[in-house]
Protein backbone atom coordinates (compact mmCIF):
# COMPACT_ATOMS: atom_id res chain seq x y z
CA UNK A 1 0.00 0.00 0.00
CA UNK A 2 1.72 3.16 -1.09
CA UNK A 3 1.51 6.52 0.64
CA UNK A 4 -1.09 7.96 -1.71
CA UNK A 5 -3.48 5.07 -1.05
CA UNK A 6 -3.07 5.58 2.69
CA UNK A 7 -3.83 9.29 2.29
CA UNK A 8 -6.96 8.60 0.24
CA UNK A 9 -8.10 5.97 2.76
CA UNK A 10 -7.47 8.50 5.52
CA UNK A 11 -9.62 11.13 3.80
CA UNK A 12 -12.53 8.72 3.31
CA UNK A 13 -12.20 7.31 6.81
CA UNK A 14 -12.22 10.80 8.29
CA UNK A 15 -15.26 11.85 6.27
CA UNK A 16 -17.19 8.67 7.10
CA UNK A 17 -16.38 8.81 10.82
CA UNK A 18 -17.17 12.55 10.97
CA UNK A 19 -20.55 11.96 9.32
CA UNK A 20 -21.26 9.11 11.72
CA UNK A 21 -20.47 11.30 14.74
CA UNK A 22 -22.55 14.19 13.35
CA UNK A 23 -25.42 11.77 12.76
CA UNK A 24 -25.17 10.41 16.33
CA UNK A 25 -25.30 13.92 17.75
CA UNK A 26 -28.24 14.74 15.49
CA UNK A 27 -30.46 11.73 16.24
CA UNK A 28 -29.32 11.39 19.87
CA UNK A 29 -30.00 7.69 20.53
CA UNK A 30 -30.62 6.94 24.21
CA UNK A 31 -28.88 3.56 24.07
CA UNK A 32 -26.96 1.30 21.72
CA UNK A 33 -30.17 -0.66 21.05
CA UNK A 34 -31.78 2.48 19.66
CA UNK A 35 -29.06 3.05 17.08
CA UNK A 36 -30.40 0.63 14.38
CA UNK A 37 -33.96 2.02 14.73
CA UNK A 38 -32.67 5.57 14.39
CA UNK A 39 -30.62 4.54 11.38
CA UNK A 40 -33.70 3.09 9.70
CA UNK A 41 -35.73 6.25 10.38
CA UNK A 42 -32.95 8.40 8.99
CA UNK A 43 -32.72 6.22 5.90
CA UNK A 44 -36.47 6.54 5.30
CA UNK A 45 -36.31 10.31 5.74
CA UNK A 46 -33.40 10.60 3.36
CA UNK A 47 -35.23 8.46 0.80
CA UNK A 48 -38.36 10.62 1.05
CA UNK A 49 -36.38 13.85 0.79
CA UNK A 50 -34.58 12.50 -2.24
CA UNK A 51 -37.91 11.56 -3.83
CA UNK A 52 -39.19 15.08 -3.19
CA UNK A 53 -36.04 16.58 -4.67
CA UNK A 54 -36.24 14.54 -7.86
CA UNK A 55 -40.02 14.84 -8.14
CA UNK A 56 -40.97 11.19 -7.62
CA UNK A 57 -42.56 11.63 -4.21
CA UNK A 58 -45.76 9.65 -3.61
CA UNK A 59 -47.85 9.13 -0.53
CA UNK A 60 -48.07 5.75 1.17
CA UNK A 61 -51.36 4.53 -0.32
CA UNK A 62 -51.86 1.74 2.22
CA UNK A 63 -51.59 4.16 5.14
CA UNK A 64 -53.90 6.58 3.34
CA UNK A 65 -56.54 3.85 2.90
CA UNK A 66 -56.27 2.92 6.57
CA UNK A 67 -56.70 6.57 7.46
CA UNK A 68 -59.74 6.87 5.21
CA UNK A 69 -61.37 3.85 6.82
CA UNK A 70 -60.80 5.29 10.28
CA UNK A 71 -62.11 8.68 9.07
CA UNK A 72 -65.33 7.09 7.87
CA UNK A 73 -65.75 5.31 11.20
CA UNK A 74 -65.40 8.69 12.96
CA UNK A 75 -62.14 7.56 14.56
CA UNK A 76 -60.45 10.87 13.80
CA UNK A 77 -57.36 10.56 15.99
CA UNK A 78 -56.33 7.30 14.31
CA UNK A 79 -57.30 8.71 10.93
CA UNK A 80 -55.05 11.75 11.37
CA UNK A 81 -52.19 9.58 12.52
CA UNK A 82 -52.46 7.41 9.42
CA UNK A 83 -52.82 10.39 7.10
CA UNK A 84 -49.73 11.98 8.60
CA UNK A 85 -47.78 8.76 8.15
CA UNK A 86 -49.04 8.46 4.59
CA UNK A 87 -47.87 11.97 3.71
CA UNK A 88 -44.78 12.53 5.84
CA UNK A 89 -43.62 15.48 3.77
CA UNK A 90 -47.06 17.18 3.92
CA UNK A 91 -47.08 17.70 0.18
CA UNK A 92 -50.29 15.98 -0.91
CA UNK A 93 -53.28 18.33 -0.93
CA UNK A 94 -55.83 15.50 -0.80
CA UNK A 95 -54.35 13.92 2.34
CA UNK A 96 -53.91 17.29 4.00
CA UNK A 97 -57.54 18.13 3.18
CA UNK A 98 -58.71 14.97 4.93
CA UNK A 99 -56.64 15.90 7.99
CA UNK A 100 -58.29 19.34 8.04
CA UNK A 101 -61.71 17.77 7.59
CA UNK A 102 -61.05 15.39 10.49
CA UNK A 103 -60.50 18.44 12.73
CA UNK A 104 -63.84 19.82 11.60
CA UNK A 105 -65.79 16.61 12.21
CA UNK A 106 -64.12 15.93 15.54
CA UNK A 107 -64.56 19.50 16.76
CA UNK A 108 -68.15 19.91 15.61
CA UNK A 109 -70.71 20.09 18.40
CA UNK A 110 -74.48 20.61 18.42
CA UNK A 111 -74.23 23.11 21.27
CA UNK A 112 -70.71 24.41 20.87
CA UNK A 113 -67.65 23.59 18.80
CA UNK A 114 -64.23 22.67 20.13
CA UNK A 115 -62.28 25.85 19.49
CA UNK A 116 -58.86 24.23 19.89
CA UNK A 117 -59.58 21.65 17.20
CA UNK A 118 -61.13 24.26 14.94
CA UNK A 119 -58.04 26.44 15.20
CA UNK A 120 -55.84 23.50 14.23
CA UNK A 121 -58.25 22.74 11.40
CA UNK A 122 -58.02 26.30 10.16
CA UNK A 123 -54.23 26.13 10.06
CA UNK A 124 -54.42 22.81 8.26
CA UNK A 125 -56.86 24.24 5.69
CA UNK A 126 -54.47 27.11 5.03
CA UNK A 127 -51.80 24.52 4.31
CA UNK A 128 -54.08 22.85 1.75
CA UNK A 129 -54.65 26.22 0.06
CA UNK A 130 -50.88 26.76 -0.07
CA UNK A 131 -50.38 23.35 -1.68
CA UNK A 132 -53.22 23.62 -4.20
CA UNK A 133 -55.58 26.57 -4.12
CA UNK A 134 -57.86 24.96 -6.74
CA UNK A 135 -58.18 21.70 -4.87
CA UNK A 136 -61.60 20.02 -4.99
CA UNK A 137 -62.38 16.75 -3.28
CA UNK A 138 -64.00 13.93 -5.25
CA UNK A 139 -65.28 12.16 -2.13
CA UNK A 140 -69.09 11.95 -2.30
CA UNK A 141 -69.32 11.57 1.50
CA UNK A 142 -67.90 15.05 2.07
CA UNK A 143 -70.33 17.93 1.80
CA UNK A 144 -67.58 20.51 1.93
CA UNK A 145 -65.62 19.89 -1.23
CA UNK A 146 -63.13 22.74 -1.29
CA UNK A 147 -60.71 24.24 1.24
CA UNK A 148 -62.53 27.57 0.95
CA UNK A 149 -65.80 26.05 2.17
CA UNK A 150 -64.02 24.25 4.97
CA UNK A 151 -62.19 27.40 5.96
CA UNK A 152 -65.47 29.31 6.09
CA UNK A 153 -66.93 26.62 8.34
CA UNK A 154 -63.96 26.90 10.74
CA UNK A 155 -64.10 30.69 10.80
CA UNK A 156 -67.85 30.70 11.43
CA UNK A 157 -67.39 28.14 14.18
CA UNK A 158 -64.71 30.20 15.91
CA UNK A 159 -66.62 33.49 15.69
CA UNK A 160 -69.05 34.34 18.53
CA UNK A 161 -72.27 35.80 17.10
CA UNK A 162 -75.89 36.21 18.20
CA UNK A 163 -76.85 33.14 16.18
CA UNK A 164 -74.74 31.04 18.52
CA UNK A 165 -77.48 31.48 21.13
CA UNK A 166 -80.24 30.33 18.80
CA UNK A 167 -81.74 27.15 20.34
CA UNK A 168 -82.47 25.81 16.88
CA UNK A 169 -78.72 25.34 16.42
CA UNK A 170 -79.07 21.91 17.99
CA UNK A 171 -80.91 20.80 14.87
CA UNK A 172 -78.06 21.56 12.50
CA UNK A 173 -76.20 18.65 10.97
CA UNK A 174 -72.52 17.97 10.65
CA UNK A 175 -71.36 18.28 7.08
CA UNK B 1 53.75 28.95 13.27
CA UNK B 2 52.86 25.80 11.61
CA UNK B 3 49.41 25.55 10.10
CA UNK B 4 49.72 21.86 9.45
CA UNK B 5 47.42 19.87 11.71
CA UNK B 6 46.85 16.19 12.01
CA UNK B 7 43.60 15.17 10.28
CA UNK B 8 40.79 14.82 12.82
CA UNK B 9 37.55 13.06 12.45
CA UNK B 10 34.23 14.93 12.77
CA UNK B 11 33.66 13.50 16.24
CA UNK B 12 37.00 14.73 17.40
CA UNK B 13 36.24 18.26 16.24
CA UNK B 14 32.83 18.29 17.90
CA UNK B 15 34.17 17.07 21.19
CA UNK B 16 37.01 19.53 21.07
CA UNK B 17 34.57 22.40 20.61
CA UNK B 18 32.30 21.06 23.37
CA UNK B 19 35.20 20.85 25.76
CA UNK B 20 36.41 24.33 24.97
CA UNK B 21 33.18 26.10 25.76
CA UNK B 22 31.26 23.96 28.21
CA UNK B 23 30.13 26.07 31.16
CA UNK B 24 33.11 28.41 30.86
CA UNK B 25 34.94 26.10 33.20
CA UNK B 26 37.34 24.44 30.83
CA UNK B 27 39.80 27.19 30.04
CA UNK B 28 42.48 25.13 28.40
CA UNK B 29 42.13 23.03 25.29
CA UNK B 30 42.47 19.31 25.98
CA UNK B 31 45.49 17.45 24.87
CA UNK B 32 45.43 15.03 21.93
CA UNK B 33 45.52 12.07 24.29
CA UNK B 34 42.43 13.29 26.14
CA UNK B 35 40.60 13.78 22.85
CA UNK B 36 41.48 10.28 21.68
CA UNK B 37 40.26 8.83 24.98
CA UNK B 38 36.96 10.71 24.70
CA UNK B 39 36.40 9.58 21.11
CA UNK B 40 37.05 5.99 22.06
CA UNK B 41 34.62 6.23 24.97
CA UNK B 42 31.97 7.78 22.78
CA UNK B 43 32.36 5.17 20.07
CA UNK B 44 32.17 2.43 22.68
CA UNK B 45 28.93 3.89 24.00
CA UNK B 46 27.54 4.02 20.48
CA UNK B 47 28.43 0.43 19.85
CA UNK B 48 26.96 -0.73 23.12
CA UNK B 49 23.37 0.47 22.25
CA UNK B 50 21.32 -2.71 22.08
CA UNK B 51 19.42 -3.40 18.91
CA UNK B 52 16.70 -5.95 18.59
CA UNK B 53 14.33 -7.11 15.90
CA UNK B 54 11.50 -5.11 17.49
CA UNK B 55 13.34 -1.84 17.09
CA UNK B 56 13.29 -1.68 13.34
CA UNK B 57 13.24 1.84 11.96
CA UNK B 58 9.79 2.99 10.92
CA UNK B 59 9.08 2.77 7.25
CA UNK B 60 7.46 5.61 5.34
CA UNK B 61 4.23 3.61 5.12
CA UNK B 62 4.08 3.14 8.87
CA UNK B 63 4.47 6.86 9.39
CA UNK B 64 1.79 7.63 6.84
CA UNK B 65 -0.51 5.08 8.44
CA UNK B 66 0.02 6.69 11.82
CA UNK B 67 -0.53 10.17 10.50
CA UNK B 68 -3.45 9.69 8.14
CA UNK B 69 -5.34 6.78 9.70
CA UNK B 70 -4.51 6.48 13.39
CA UNK B 71 -4.32 10.18 14.23
CA UNK B 72 -7.74 11.11 12.74
CA UNK B 73 -9.25 8.06 14.44
CA UNK B 74 -7.88 9.19 17.80
CA UNK B 75 -9.07 12.76 17.35
CA UNK B 76 -12.49 11.75 16.07
CA UNK B 77 -12.95 9.30 18.94
CA UNK B 78 -12.18 12.21 21.26
CA UNK B 79 -14.79 14.25 19.39
CA UNK B 80 -17.31 11.42 19.78
CA UNK B 81 -16.70 10.94 23.49
CA UNK B 82 -16.29 14.62 24.37
CA UNK B 83 -19.99 15.43 24.25
CA UNK B 84 -21.24 12.11 25.59
CA UNK B 85 -22.81 12.02 29.05
CA UNK B 86 -24.79 9.30 30.77
CA UNK B 87 -28.10 10.19 32.35
CA UNK B 88 -28.10 9.57 36.10
CA UNK B 89 -31.66 8.26 36.12
CA UNK B 90 -31.45 5.49 33.52
CA UNK B 91 -27.83 5.57 32.28
CA UNK B 92 -29.15 6.62 28.86
CA UNK B 93 -26.87 8.42 26.41
CA UNK B 94 -26.97 12.19 26.29
CA UNK B 95 -25.20 13.78 23.34
CA UNK B 96 -24.45 17.40 24.22
CA UNK B 97 -23.65 19.65 21.30
CA UNK B 98 -20.76 22.03 21.95
CA UNK B 99 -21.69 25.60 22.86
CA UNK B 100 -20.33 28.40 20.69
CA UNK B 101 -17.66 29.30 23.23
CA UNK B 102 -16.05 25.86 22.69
CA UNK B 103 -15.56 26.64 18.99
CA UNK B 104 -13.92 29.95 19.92
CA UNK B 105 -11.61 28.26 22.42
CA UNK B 106 -10.70 25.57 19.91
CA UNK B 107 -9.84 28.22 17.33
CA UNK B 108 -7.60 30.05 19.81
CA UNK B 109 -5.98 26.73 20.71
CA UNK B 110 -5.17 26.01 17.07
CA UNK B 111 -3.60 29.46 16.74
CA UNK B 112 -1.53 28.62 19.81
CA UNK B 113 -0.43 25.36 18.22
CA UNK B 114 0.79 27.28 15.20
CA UNK B 115 2.52 29.93 17.31
CA UNK B 116 4.33 27.39 19.45
CA UNK B 117 5.37 25.40 16.38
CA UNK B 118 3.49 22.32 17.47
CA UNK B 119 2.18 22.55 13.93
CA UNK B 120 4.11 24.38 11.23
CA UNK B 121 1.75 25.61 8.58
CA UNK B 122 4.27 25.37 5.77
CA UNK B 123 5.10 21.85 6.88
CA UNK B 124 1.47 20.79 6.44
CA UNK B 125 0.35 22.72 3.41
CA UNK B 126 2.59 23.60 0.53
CA UNK B 127 2.31 23.71 -3.22
CA UNK B 128 5.15 21.20 -3.40
CA UNK B 129 2.82 18.53 -1.97
CA UNK B 130 0.32 16.68 -4.09
CA UNK B 131 -3.34 17.64 -3.86
CA UNK B 132 -4.11 14.38 -2.07
CA UNK B 133 -1.50 15.01 0.56
CA UNK B 134 -2.70 18.56 1.15
CA UNK B 135 -6.27 17.28 1.44
CA UNK B 136 -5.28 14.48 3.81
CA UNK B 137 -3.34 16.95 5.95
CA UNK B 138 -6.36 19.25 5.97
CA UNK B 139 -8.52 16.35 7.18
CA UNK B 140 -6.10 15.62 10.03
CA UNK B 141 -6.13 19.27 11.14
CA UNK B 142 -9.92 19.36 10.86
CA UNK B 143 -10.18 16.36 13.17
CA UNK B 144 -7.80 18.14 15.56
CA UNK B 145 -10.18 21.11 15.56
CA UNK B 146 -13.21 18.88 16.22
CA UNK B 147 -11.39 17.11 19.04
CA UNK B 148 -10.29 20.42 20.59
CA UNK B 149 -13.86 21.72 20.45
CA UNK B 150 -15.22 18.60 22.08
CA UNK B 151 -12.51 18.57 24.76
CA UNK B 152 -13.66 22.03 25.83
CA UNK B 153 -17.25 20.75 25.64
CA UNK B 154 -16.22 17.89 27.89
CA UNK B 155 -14.38 19.98 30.47
CA UNK B 156 -16.68 22.98 30.69
CA UNK B 157 -19.53 22.59 33.17
CA UNK B 158 -22.82 22.44 31.31
CA UNK B 159 -24.58 25.50 32.72
CA UNK B 160 -24.92 27.97 35.53
CA UNK B 161 -22.24 29.80 37.46
CA UNK B 162 -19.57 27.04 37.15
CA UNK B 163 -19.85 27.24 33.35
CA UNK B 164 -19.07 30.94 33.33
CA UNK B 165 -16.27 30.69 35.90
CA UNK B 166 -14.47 27.81 34.15
CA UNK B 167 -15.06 29.37 30.72
CA UNK B 168 -13.52 32.60 31.97
CA UNK B 169 -10.51 30.74 33.36
CA UNK B 170 -10.02 28.95 30.02
CA UNK B 171 -10.33 32.20 28.15
CA UNK B 172 -7.93 34.01 30.47
CA UNK B 173 -5.30 31.27 30.15
CA UNK B 174 -5.61 30.94 26.38
CA UNK B 175 -5.61 34.69 25.85
CA UNK B 176 -2.45 35.13 27.97
CA UNK B 177 -0.76 32.23 26.20
CA UNK B 178 -1.56 33.80 22.89
CA UNK B 179 0.86 36.64 23.60
CA UNK B 180 3.50 34.68 25.50
CA UNK B 181 6.69 33.27 24.04
CA UNK B 182 6.21 29.53 23.95
CA UNK B 183 8.04 26.46 22.93
CA UNK B 184 6.23 23.28 22.02
CA UNK B 185 7.09 21.40 25.20
CA UNK B 186 5.91 24.18 27.48
CA UNK B 187 2.69 24.61 25.53
CA UNK B 188 1.84 20.93 25.84
CA UNK B 189 2.74 21.00 29.56
CA UNK B 190 0.58 24.08 30.05
CA UNK B 191 -2.35 22.52 28.21
CA UNK B 192 -1.97 19.27 30.12
CA UNK B 193 -2.03 21.20 33.38
CA UNK B 194 -5.02 23.32 32.36
CA UNK B 195 -7.07 20.37 31.10
CA UNK B 196 -6.12 18.23 34.11
CA UNK B 197 -7.23 20.94 36.53
CA UNK B 198 -10.48 21.50 34.66
CA UNK B 199 -11.14 17.75 34.73
CA UNK B 200 -10.57 17.60 38.49
CA UNK B 201 -12.85 20.61 39.04
CA UNK B 202 -15.70 19.24 36.96
CA UNK B 203 -15.60 15.50 37.46
CA UNK B 204 -14.31 15.33 41.03
CA UNK B 205 -15.17 18.56 42.84
CA UNK B 206 -18.44 19.56 41.18
CA UNK B 207 -19.55 15.93 40.72
CA UNK B 208 -18.88 15.43 44.45
CA UNK B 209 -21.12 18.38 45.26
CA UNK B 210 -24.00 17.09 43.13
CA UNK B 211 -26.84 15.45 45.02
CA UNK B 212 -27.76 11.87 44.06
CA UNK B 213 -30.84 11.47 41.90
CA UNK B 214 -32.45 8.38 43.34
CA UNK B 215 -33.84 10.26 46.31
CA UNK B 216 -36.72 12.70 46.41
CA UNK B 217 -35.80 16.30 47.09
CA UNK B 218 -37.38 16.30 50.56
CA UNK B 219 -35.45 13.17 51.54
CA UNK B 220 -32.37 14.70 49.95
CA UNK B 221 -32.67 17.88 52.01
CA UNK B 222 -32.75 15.88 55.23
CA UNK B 223 -30.01 13.42 54.29
CA UNK B 224 -27.65 15.56 52.15
CA UNK B 225 -28.52 19.18 52.81
CA UNK B 226 -25.14 20.48 51.55
CA UNK B 227 -25.26 18.57 48.29
CA UNK B 228 -28.86 19.56 47.69
CA UNK B 229 -27.99 23.20 48.37
CA UNK B 230 -24.97 23.18 46.03
CA UNK B 231 -26.90 21.37 43.32
CA UNK B 232 -29.64 23.97 43.51
CA UNK B 233 -27.36 26.99 43.88
CA UNK B 234 -24.86 26.03 41.18
CA UNK B 235 -27.49 24.47 38.91
CA UNK B 236 -25.44 21.28 38.64
CA UNK B 237 -26.66 18.64 36.17
CA UNK B 238 -26.94 15.08 37.43
CA UNK B 239 -24.95 12.56 35.40
CA UNK B 240 -24.09 8.93 36.04
CA UNK B 241 -20.62 8.33 37.54
CA UNK B 242 -19.56 6.54 34.34
CA UNK B 243 -19.55 9.95 32.60
CA UNK B 244 -16.35 10.86 34.42
CA UNK B 245 -14.65 7.68 33.20
CA UNK B 246 -15.70 8.32 29.61
CA UNK B 247 -14.41 11.88 29.74
CA UNK B 248 -11.16 10.72 31.32
CA UNK B 249 -10.51 8.52 28.31
CA UNK B 250 -11.55 11.32 25.96
CA UNK B 251 -8.90 13.55 27.54
CA UNK B 252 -6.28 10.81 27.41
CA UNK B 253 -7.02 10.17 23.73
CA UNK B 254 -6.68 13.86 23.00
CA UNK B 255 -3.32 14.14 24.76
CA UNK B 256 -2.06 11.01 22.98
CA UNK B 257 -3.16 12.59 19.69
CA UNK B 258 -1.22 15.76 20.50
CA UNK B 259 1.81 13.66 21.39
CA UNK B 260 1.64 11.86 18.03
CA UNK B 261 1.13 15.07 16.07
CA UNK B 262 4.18 16.04 14.05
CA UNK B 263 5.12 19.67 13.39
CA UNK B 264 5.80 18.91 9.74
CA UNK B 265 4.58 16.18 7.46
CA UNK B 266 7.41 16.35 4.97
CA UNK B 267 10.19 15.43 7.39
CA UNK B 268 10.91 12.06 8.91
Amino acid sequence: MNEKHIQISGIFLTLFYTLFIAWLYWVEPKSLEEVPAKAQTTLENVTTKTQVAIGTYEIDQAKFDEGLQAFRKDNFVVARDNFERADTEKRDAKTQFYIAYSFYRQGFGKLSNDDALFKQGLEQTNRVVTLDKNFKSDDANLQLKTPVELKNEFEEGLRVTASDFNPLRVLRERK
Amino acid sequence: MSKVQSPKSKDEETISVELSFAHDELLENPTDEEIITLVKTKNRKRLSIPTSKDQKPKTKNQKSFLQYIVLPLIFLTTALLGGLRLNAADNGFLFLKPPLVCLIFASILLVLFFRANLIRLNGWFTENFSLTKNLANGCVLLTLFFASTQIFNSLLPERGLPFWIVAFCFFWTLWNNLFAEFDTKRLVQSLGGMFGLAFVVKYLVLAGLTAPTNKGWIQGIFENPTQEAFTWLLDLPKFAPATGYIQFFALIFYLIGLFLLKPETNKN
